[in-house]
């Protein structure tokens, strides 16, 4: 009986010291815990509660909201959020990955100062680039009137509130995410690898195919999570952009949770939401590897 | 040869086009914060006419303080808190860090809405904390402090650890270190994430936006109500501040940076 | 790859290159003999390793040309030359297995699959190798990853390999081992080895030809007796380890071709010059310090180069004591070793004073 005290002060002790990095990573772990996973919790509760006939929440469990949001006129939008957020990937990545590479290859001492350029623009108010990018291709925005005063057309372009204008403006905001990574991870590149494949006959092409570009995964993993993800839950730009014609996921859940206040319905489209933004890096970080972690941080 | 018309005519013009795309339109909205012509899309001529309007403006002036009080109080407690935790989660392995180190990306990765909209319905529905200040700063707090913490994260790596077991060998304890040691080294770190806060707090709008509630206007919240009037030079105005002080920013902290 | 006789395989001619304020490589002209082991000896920054390049393919050249089998390559991109570089740092492909690694340069050849299996499985063997295949090079030894940068490169069977201090990262005893592999492996391959080096030993051991580089320029090209045997310049000879370097004129001549030369300080030497060489060319001497008998101070005996000093310094390095010993006569430090081997009967210590004794034959003629 004498014994146990003494074991279990032993076990409290050698338990402290290894739980010596608790006093830094406790506060920000319990914030994390309270107002990141707590939250999202709570849409999860409220996504399976229904609404009483008077837009009151009642607590009685029901997947109707999921089946509203995945049906219908509400599923066409997820759909396309989904492709809006796809096409604004892959032109991100097409046009991207070959500004990393020429920054890269041929910036020299410019090399900072120009992807320094790029990413300036990503560190501004969104709201406010958006407003500048609508009133430059609006209707009496400087391009159309360039545009008309040089005869090149007879009246002006009506390109906002079409899905190529929001589709615009996605590009023009996240363009600077998918640059970033990828520029980092070509810079780390090794040199003599290159030279390596040089050596060994390969052709430019072959070189980039072979070597530069699965070695370069992690970045456009990285890039794609930190596109994709964002395009998908907009609301602003299909706002400024789109007018009401083209609405998309983000939309829907500022219409349900401020314009209406039908919370369980905009909890459900933030969960659908929540679900595929995790599959997204779940599997960015399956395919680019651990690199892809670094290059999103 | 294909691929070396590629690299020198294709890539070269592609990349200046991109240029012009990205800072185009800010540029213009620049110049037009300038002009003396009220609505149309000519450049009259040069006056800083718009920029003494706001002052005068007492709505643009009580929204910059709100917008300048937030990310002040972010500033703070993000970097201190973020730096705790990048130490922490840098020198201690410990189960569980791989996921923590994810959970903390998760805010910075999430859609705008999502984390606007989960913690309005947390504030409002869950633990009732009333829409406004508090509600902004937890908010802003929460997206901001996983920045801190991965800036100063990236930098731990080129750091000297071996002062701190110096200086522990020389007879300090561990707060004695922490302040004479291991904050001095980790300054340069700070400062950096202290400049990156400020426009990500400064600049958010959407997140904001869900959590304000009625009555508390940013800086953004004030120029998104005033975007119904179409575009007017209050906005240009504004907005050339909004971008311009974050470059600004950004450039000193480079600045500082190349410095050492 | 057959070779006519008499055609180099790789030659140099009058090759320069320049880098923004520094001439890397100043006209320089060699010979590779077809099917050698051909070394570039020098100091960091001697533009060994430019040179290399140059042959390579990844440097262009300001002036002069390269011949790859008599045929001008100036103009021929890096991965049209028949030749194959291993990198100091091996540069094998992370993403790829080893035999992904050895297959490459025939996959970009459009060598049909089976082929290359075939090939790579016959150099895993050259390299004994056998059963790495699927590994990655992170799973690999140092000298496994030696042997795979080497397969690499050989599996193609380029006219010439190139290796670029290939050995310079690993550890003295890995270094022997391979030293003698590479050695083994060439003269079973028979390709010629373009070697570059800043290791004497090294290049003493692997080559057949070791051309002395400083300064971008060619000091002296000649074979690894040669160059350690008359080593024709000052640099060249403290470079190899005759670091006793006496300059001087020579004051008399013998009639088996042996010379007198005295220092400014006064020393007199007895040397042994080549018939070729006119003395008036002579510019000094150099004896390595292996070459040079220590003694008691008191030994009487007849002998060429005789002189009394005092011990100021000894470092013991195993089978050799280097002995450092400041002259009575002038102000000069002579390094000598000392043997340990059992059997030495005579040991000496710090501050004795002895006799120092060499043999004109052990004199290495100087002349630039």
């Amino acid at each position: 009986m004498e014994r146990v005290p003494k074991n279990l002060r032993q076990k409290v002790a050698k338990l402290l010291t290894k739980q010596a990095h608790v006093p830094y990573v406790g506060p920000i772990a319990l914030w994390m815990v309270l107002f990141v996973i707590a939250p999202l919790v709570i849409i999860l509760y409220f996504s399976v509660l229904s609404t009483g006939p008077l837009g009151q929440i009642i607590s009685s469990f029901t997947l109707r909201n999921y089946a509203d949001v995945l049906k219908g006129a509400y599923g066409i939008i997820l759909l396309r959020s989904l492709a809006f957020a796809f096409g604004t990937n892959m032109i991100c990545l097409l046009i991207g990955y070959p500004l990393a590479y020429w920054i890269v290859r041929y910036g020299g001492r410019w090399k900072i100062t120009l992807i320094f350029l790029i990413i300036i623009p990503s560190w501004t108010c969104y709201l406010i680039r958006l407003y500048a990018l609508k009133t430059l291709i609006g209707t009496t925005g400087l391009i159309n009137s360039t545009l008309l005063s040089l005869g090149l057309i007879s009246s002006p372009l009506q390109v906002l509130y079409t899905p190529f204008a929001v589709m615009l403006g996605l590009v023009y905001t996240w363009f600077p995410f998918m640059v970033l990574p990828i520029y980092a991870s070509l810079v780390g590149l090794d040199p003599s690898l290159l030279e390596a494949a040089d050596d060994l006959g390969a052709t430019p092409f072959q070189k980039f195919f072979t070597v530069t570009l699965p070695l370069t995964k992690g970045g456009v993993f990285a890039g794609t999570i930190l596109v994709f993800i964002p395009a998908l839950g907009e609301w602003l730009v299909p706002l400024l952009l789109g007018g009401a014609k083209v609405m998309m996921a983000g939309s829907l859940v500022e219409y349900y949770f401020i314009k209406v206040g039908n919370i369980p319905a905009g909890s459900a489209i933030a969960a659908t939401i929540t679900a595929i933004v995790l599959l997204v890096v779940y599997l960015g970080i399956k395919l680019g590897g651990q690199e892809v972690l670094e290059r999103v941080t | 040869m294909k691929a070396s018309n590629m690299t020198n005519k294709i890539l070269p013009t592609l990349s200046m086009l991109v240029y012009i795309f990205l800072w185009a339109p800010v540029i213009i909205l620049v110049l037009f914060s300038f002009s003396s012509n009220r609505f149309g899309i000519k450049w009259e001529s040069f006056t800083l006419q718009w920029y003494f309007d706001i002052i005068g403006n007492v709505a643009v002036r009580d929204a910059l303080i709100r917008s300048l009080t937030i990310a002040s109080i972010t500033i703070v407690v993000a970097t201190i808190a973020g730096t705790i935790a990048a130490y922490g989660l840098y020198k201690y392995k410990f189960r569980g860090r791989g996921a923590l180190r994810t959970t903390i990306l998760l805010p910075m990765v999430m859609p705008s809405v999502v984390t606007g909209g989960a913690l309005l319905v947390f504030f409002s529905r869950a633990i009732h904390i009333p829409l406004g200040y508090l509600s902004i700063t937890i908010a802003h707090i929460t997206f901001c402090t996983p920045l801190a913490m991965f800036v100063v994260l990236g930098r731990m790596a080129r750091i000297d650890w071996s002062l701190e077991e110096a200086s522990a060998d020389l007879g300090a304890d561990r707060l004695t270190t922490w302040r004479k040691i291991t904050i001095p080294v980790l300054l340069p770190a700070m400062i950096a994430s202290a400049a990156l806060i400020f426009p990500w707090s400064f600049d958010d709008f959407i997140i904001t936006y869900f959590v304000a509630g009625v009555g508390t206007t940013t800086l953004p919240i004030y120029i998104f109500s005033q975007l119904r009037f179409g575009a007017t030079p209050v906005i240009n105005t504004i907005g050339t501040i909004l971008v311009v002080l974050p470059i600004i920013s950004v450039l000193l902290m480079r600045f500082l940076q190349k410095k050492k | 790859m057959e070779n006519r006789e008499g055609i180099p395989c790789v030659e140099l001619r009058n090759v320069v290159k320049r880098f923004p304020g520094v001439t890397a490589v100043d006209h320089v002209s060699l010979k590779v003999e077809q099917g050698r082991i051909f070394s570039l000896l020098g100091p960091s920054g001697c533009g060994k390793t430019t040179t290399l390049r140059l042959v390579a393919g990844f440097e262009t050249l300001d002036e002069g040309d390269v011949l790859i089998d008599n045929k001008v390559v100036n103009d021929i991109p890096a991965h049209k030359r028949n030749c194959s570089t291993v990198f100091q740092t091996l540069a094998l492909f992370p993403h790829m297995t080893v035999e992904e690694n050895i297959g490459y340069g025939l996959e970009r050849k459009g060598v049909a699959k089976d082929k290359i299996k075939k090939e790579v499985g016959e150099v895993l063997e050259l390299m004994q190798l056998g059963g790495m295949e699927k590994r990655r090079p992170s799973q690999l030894s140092g000298g496994q990853r030696q042997r795979v940068a080497l397969a690499r490169s050989l599996v193609l069977r380029p006219k010439i390999l190139l290796l670029d201090e290939p050995l310079a990262s690993l550890d003295r005893k890995l270094r022997k081992e391979m030293q003698t592999e590479i050695k083994r492996i060439q003269r079973e391959v028979r390709i010629t080895f373009l070697y570059v080096t800043h290791d004497q030993k090294e290049a003493l051991t692997i080559s057949d030809t070791i051309a002395v580089m400083a300064n971008g320029r060619l000091e002296q090209v000649g074979t690894p007796n040669e160059i350690y045997e008359t080593p024709r310049t000052r640099f060249i000879a403290d470079f190899m380890g005759a670091i006793n370097i006496f300059l001087g004129k020579v004051i008399a001549t013998g009639s088996s071709q042996e010379v007198q030369l005295e220092t400014a300080d006064g020393l007199k030497i007895i040397a042994i010059k080549n018939k070729g060489i006119p003395s008036e060319e002579i510019t000094g001497i150099s004896v390595h310090p292996e070459l040079i008998d220590i003694l008691p101070e008191g030994t009487d005996l007849e002998g060429d180069n005789k002189f009394r000093g005092k011990i100021i310094e000894m470092n013991y390095q195993g089978d050799f004591t280097e002995t450092r010993i400041c002259l009575n006569q002038v102000d000069r430090i002579i390094t000598a070793h000392l043997s340990n081997e059992p059997g030495q009967n005579v040991r000496f210590s710090l501050d004795e004073r002895v006799l120092l004794c060499w043999n004109r034959h052990s004199s290495k003629i100087l002349i630039g």
